[in-house]
């Protein structure tokens, strides 16, 4: 079992039902060969840095899992069938996974950071005041 | 002629050796975005005295992060 994360981009005309559904199927694929979904979550509707098919925003999936490299092949063959999915991104986070202890950490970390704009633009403050010492 | 003025350059430290609670992780673009210029180009380590580990790991972060959209290739990283 290998633990990866994976992030797609939906169009952002696709209805808030259709990429949960979306995102149930991939999740089907992996448990349907034995995996574990660690972490799902939507980040919702982002701007995109970049034009994607013609698209300057896309809502952002990000699924953090447990399973075979069988699972991401097949995710990724649905996704490039699929013309609502703008694009993927999966990336291996370890080699070797115990979803049990992985689910327990989580657990027990702090919830993970979606980071409040204000904190951050204040943390950019201090950097750029860091950088001018320099 | 005027002397040649010697200059000692700073010793810089590697940012993220000196705080170990800053992570360098691809989605994680508010702190990419130090790294970068303007144009979204990714500042060589001798301007911050990365360490080299670091400075790989932070670019190759950067990269994962212009793949899936969240930092341009080229053009503002400001959105």
């Amino acid at each position: 079992m290998r633990r990866y994360e994976t992030i797609f981009i939906v169009r952002p005309n696709v209805a808030e039902d259709e990429i949960e559904a979306i995102a149930s199927k991939t999740s089907a694929i992996i448990e349907g060969d034995g995996g574990t979904i660690l972490r799902s979550n939507n980040w919702g509707l982002k701007k995109l840095a970049y034009l994607i098919k013609k698209e300057d925003q896309g809502h952002y999936v990000y699924v953090d899992f447990a399973g075979v490299p069988a699972s991401v092949a097949e995710i990724e063959r649905v996704f490039r069938i699929d013309d609502r999915v703008l694009k993927y991104l999966t990336v291996k986070i370890s080699d070797s996974c115990d979803p049990e202890a992985v689910k327990e950490q989580l657990a027990s970390a702090a919830p993970v950071p979606v980071t409040n704009e204000d904190d951050v633009a204040a943390k950019e403050l201090d950097n750029v005041e860091e950088e001018q010492t320099d | 002629m005027a002397p040649k003025k010697k200059i000692f350059p700073r010793q810089k430290v590697c940012r993220f050796c000196a705080d170990k609670s800053l992570v360098i992780d691809y989605k994680e673009v508010r702190t990419l975005r130090n790294f970068v210029t303007e144009r979204g180009k990714i500042i060589p380590r001798r301007i911050y005295g990365n360490c080299a580990k670091h400075q790989r790991k932070l670019t190759d972060a950067i990269k994962k992060a212009r793949q899936i959209a969240l930092m341009p290739y080229s053009g503002p990283t400001q959105l």
